[in-house]
């Protein structure tokens, strides 16, 4: 060990373990990515531009790769399986290899959740429902039927969060902001269409949200109505029409509509539950990882050699994920440090 | 045959005397007192069934099977079975038995009511006659039988699992006084026919025992005080025998008559109500059925305990037990005596006072009713589908029903594409029976103005109420999985079968137990693939835990249940779950490691 340098395990190639990755290796240890997907990336490569500044996402996801570019790097690999060791961990990874590693870092992010589960939002059902994955993803390439140029568009926020019929009552903190964002764009795409957004509160809590919110009022003329929506149709034209309670005065209000696009919010990742139970790390009720302590040290888990980064404790925005992977990158230093 | 005593009398019979004076008398009582709290129309109407002989005929068979043979307690366990009929049907016969020696061999004393029960002490009879040593055998037979029954009872007591019985109740004091009491009647009894079987005779099992007594016991001073031990048990299992669940003995033969009669629940506490909560026996076995204990904490909020409460006025605990109930019905299925309990605690709800009931009697219903008018295009007959509130908000049941109907080719139009109101049954579930009657007269408007002959419901909570509770007479109100099997059946629909492809049925508690639909259902899916049963179905099906019925349960405390009954459901490993009730889909879609659809749907993929 004293001779060695320390092998850390990071789990998920996302911005997380990117960039933890980059900030190991440059602190002079050996880290090594495992992503389960053929690219790096996680959910912000299949982003198209980003709030507030809406900078191109894949410029993020190049520059954050570039900077892991020396650390060895396995893509489309699972974990089959995972162990404890006498003062490390070992991994035995889908091709057959067994990495045994000093310390392990979780960057094993989230899911998003599975519209189709609320089926009242007819998911899966009506042609001319989407999820905001589906439409970052005609963002980027433009191929979608659903999408033609519609004349008349609804955001329902929340799908899947702060929902305990859905089994999440969690906040995912960056759907609201992300909803105002693809308003904006659908806006300045279609700029004849109406576009409203069904919310139950704005939680608009970073730096330059309520001006982009604003903006979306006052210069894009986005109609913001305060009410969850109760049920979703289809009219004989394929339309969608929208039933809703708008609780600002009180009254049912219906909308037809071209497209609807659903909130999906940030869910736990079930892989990293499984992995955690395999070490011995204990899962919060929410399903995201158990920190240490919430408040003064997030990226640790209880067990020593275990750390976290980015959403896999819980739904976080891009800078927060990035700044709390060079604080565990910090934390792991003083971990060996100490071992010394 | 001689008599022993001269005076007919011994004051050891007075304990028994005693018993039975209370025990009659307050029977009695409350008998009339149940009778005179019916409702005018349903007391006429009991008294009118005692005196039809057709009435009559079923009251005694059903008194016999039931409350003699446990015929129903026999189909369901086979040791419990056992252990109550041979206890009841026992004791029965101890007692006819005792009547005819009695009228046989001393027929001037059949009015001494304590003759029948202690005739071996008062009349000394050789068994060498026929009719002696028959009557002898047969009253050693039938106390032999008994004591197995208690034998029994005692290692239910204390290992209910050897019984299959996984929870028990748990017994107040009063229950206690009376078990123990029952308990020790019989081989009180067979103890005092022991020490007496030399002198006034006996059969295989009391002159063996009077031996064995006798070789160590040099005089008969043990035989009076054991007739003593046997009428002062006998004496005090009657005087507890109204405060305690043994109760349920007489109340069963006043309820199995009303039933019959067709008596419903009417007041929360009076009458019927009153009655059923007197037939409970408190064995429990709804413990185990319930779908709410696959949680220890909900235990205590089964039927049975319902009904102790009841007994006790226990206002918070009734209110409590009331409302968190799933209304699944499932405790009156496996109940020997058939209490409601879902009828009962609707009954409690009925009696809250709320600070605001919104009227609905205002609503103008005349926009929908012209848009039936309107779709039927003057044409009467048809099909009028009513999705309801659940299937509204899981529109790939609409889609495939509607589907379905087109490609049967049959005319139809939908009674609330935009939205309807409700079908009442919600409200009814909560005891607001004011309020969803009004609602039930504004959907019949609608309904008669659309001059269709079958109204299509597709979630059953809709089809139980429009069935029971609406005066629709002329119309057919049928569930779509009736609708679509008889649609197969006649070859409208031609649905493709995969073989291999392994459907579980989950029956729908308001479909099944409900309505009592189970077949056709499994025969339309039969139709698409492989049917196979859930470990427990039918009448015991489990309840998805996301019931409209329970006011008060959380959705963290329905997750166990929801889980419980899918664990129940995947027993067979099939591929795929298969329900006709949209709120049962949506539950189950939520924590099901596999698919669930309607039935609609399944039948729409394949044709």
């Amino acid at each position: 060990m004293v001779n060695r340098t320390p092998v850390i395990a990071v789990i998920g190639a996302g911005i997380a373990g990117l960039e933890a990755a980059r900030q190991l290796k440059d602190l002079g240890y050996k880290p090594v990515l495992i992503e389960k997907a053929p690219v790096v990336g996680g959910h912000v490569a299949e982003w198209n531009r980003l709030f507030p500044d809406l900078s191109p996402a894949a410029d993020l996801v190049q520059s954050l790769s570039k900077g892991a570019g020396s650390v060895k790097t396995y893509t489309d690999t699972e974990i089959a399986s995972m162990g404890r060791l006498k003062d490390g961990y070992s991994l035995i990874l889908g091709n057959g290899e067994t990495l045994l590693c000093d310390a392990v870092l979780f960057a094993t992010g989230f899911h998003l959740f599975d519209a189709s589960k609320k089926e009242e939002y007819g998911y899966g059902i009506y042609d001319r429902v989407i999820t905001n994955r589906d439409l970052e993803q005609w963002f980027n390439n433009r191929h979608d039927p659903r999408v033609a140029n519609p004349k008349a568009v609804g955001f329902v926020h929340c799908v899947g969060s702060r929902d305990v019929k859905a089994g999440n009552t969690q906040c995912s903190k960056v759907c609201c902001i992300t909803a105002i964002k693809q308003a904006i764009e659908i806006k300045e795409e279609f700029p004849e269409a109406e576009v409203y957004c069904f919310y139950m509160d704005l939680r608009l809590f970073g730096k330059k949200y309520e001006d982009f919110y604003i903006k979306a009022q006052r210069d894009y003329g986005i109609h913001f109505i305060r009410g969850r929506v109760s049920e979703v149709g289809e009219a004989i034209d394929g339309r969608v029409v929208v039933k809703a309670e708008d609780t600002l005065n009180g009254k049912p209000i219906k909308v037809t509509l071209d497209l609807l696009v659903l909130m999906a919010g940030i869910v736990c990742n079930p892989d990293a539950q499984h992995y955690a139970r395999e070490i011995g790390v204990a899962v919060d009720e929410d399903g995201f990882l158990r920190s240490r302590d919430n408040v003064s040290s997030i990226v640790e888990s209880s067990r020593p050699g275990v750390f976290y980064a980015g959403a896999c404790t819980g739904a976080k925005t891009i800078p927060e994920t990035l700044a709390e992977a060079r604080s565990a990158a910090l934390t792991i230093h003083q971990y060996f440090n100490k071992r010394k | 045959m001689r008599e022993r005593i001269a005076s007919h009398f011994d004051p050891f019979v007075i304990p028994f005397l005693v018993g039975m004076a209370f025990v009659l008398g307050y029977c009695l009582i409350a008998m009339i007192r149940v009778i005179a709290q019916l409702p005018k129309e349903d007391r006429k109407r009991f008294l009118v069934s005692l005196i039809t002989p057709k009435y009559l005929w079923m009251d005694v068979r059903d008194i016999f099977l039931n409350c003699l043979i446990h015929v129903k307690l026999w189909k369901r366990n086979r040791v419990l079975g056992y252990m109550h009929s041979s206890i009841a049907f026992g004791w029965f016969m101890i007692i006819v038995l005792g009547h005819l020696e009695v009228m046989l061999f001393v027929p001037e004393r059949i009015h001494l009511f304590y003759y029948p029960i202690f005739f071996n002490y008062f009349v000394a009879e050789t068994e060498q006659t026929i009719q002696g040593s028959l009557l002898m055998f047969l009253m050693d037979f039938f106390l032999l039988m008994i004591l197995s029954g208690i034998a029994l009872a005692v290692i239910k007591r204390f290992a209910s699992r050897i019984v299959g019985m996984r929870r028990t109740t748990r017994l107040s004091l009063l229950d206690r006084v009376g078990l123990y009491s029952l308990w020790a009647i019989f081989p009180l009894r067979l103890l005092a026919e022991s020490f007496t079987a030399h002198i006034s005779g006996g059969s295989f099992l009391t002159i063996p025992t009077n031996w064995i007594f006798r070789q160590f016991l040099g005089n008969d001073l043990n035989a009076l005080p054991t007739w003593w031990a046997y009428s002062i048990a006998l004496g005090v299992f009657m005087c507890v025998l109204p405060f305690t669940r043994y109760m349920h003995i007489p109340a069963e033969m006043l309820l199995i008559p009303m039933r019959n009669a067709g008596i419903r629940i009417r007041h929360s506490r009076k009458g019927f109500a009153l009655l059923e909560v007197y037939s409970c026996p408190a064995c429990g076995v709804c413990i185990d059925a319930c779908p709410m204990s696959v949680q220890k904490a909900n235990c205590k909020d089964c039927t049975v305990y319902l009904n102790r409460q009841l007994r006790r006025g226990n206002e918070r605990r009734i209110e409590e037990i009331s409302d968190k109930c799933l209304l699944c019905g499932k405790c009156t299925a496996v109940c020997q005596v058939g209490v409601q309990g879902p009828e009962l605690r609707i009954a409690q709800r009925e009696r809250r006072k709320y600070a605001l009931s919104p009227s609905f009697a205002d609503i103008n219903v005349r926009p929908m009713a012209s848009a039936v008018v309107h779709g039927a295009g003057g044409e009467s007959g048809g099909v009028l589908y009513f999705a309801g509130c659940m299937t509204q908000l899981t529109p790939s049941i609409r889609k495939a029903t509607t589907s379905l109907l087109d490609k049967a080719g049959v005319r139809w139009q939908m009674m609330d594409p935009d939205g309807g109101l409700c079908c009442g049954r919600p409200l009814m579930m909560a005891g607001r029976t004011e309020q969803a009657r009004e609602l039930i007269a504004k959907n019949l408007e609608i309904i008669r103005a659309s001059g269709c002959d079958t109204l299509l419901l597709s979630c059953p909570i809709c089809y139980k109420v429009f069935k029971e509770e609406y005066p629709l007479d002329d119309i057919r109100v049928v569930h779509h999985s009736v609708f679509f099997q008889e649609l197969v059946a006649s070859g409208k629909l031609q649905v493709q079968k995969e073989e291999g492809l392994k459907l579980v049925w989950h029956d729908p508690c308001e479909l099944g137990r409900g309505c009592g639909i189970y077949d056709e259902p499994r025969a339309a899916l039969a139709a698409a693939g492989e049917v196979v049963e859930a470990a427990k179905h039918h009448t015991e099906s489990i309840c998805c835990g996301g019931s409209l019925g329970s006011l008060t349960l959380s959705f963290d405390q329905r997750r166990p249940m929801v889980q419980n009954a899918l664990d129940n459901l995947t027993a067979a490993d099939p591929a795929e779950i298969v329900t006709g009730c949209p709120l049962c889909l949506s539950t189950f879609v939520r924590q099901a490691d596999r698919p669930v659809r309607d039935i609609a749907e399944v039948l729409d993929s394949r044709c």
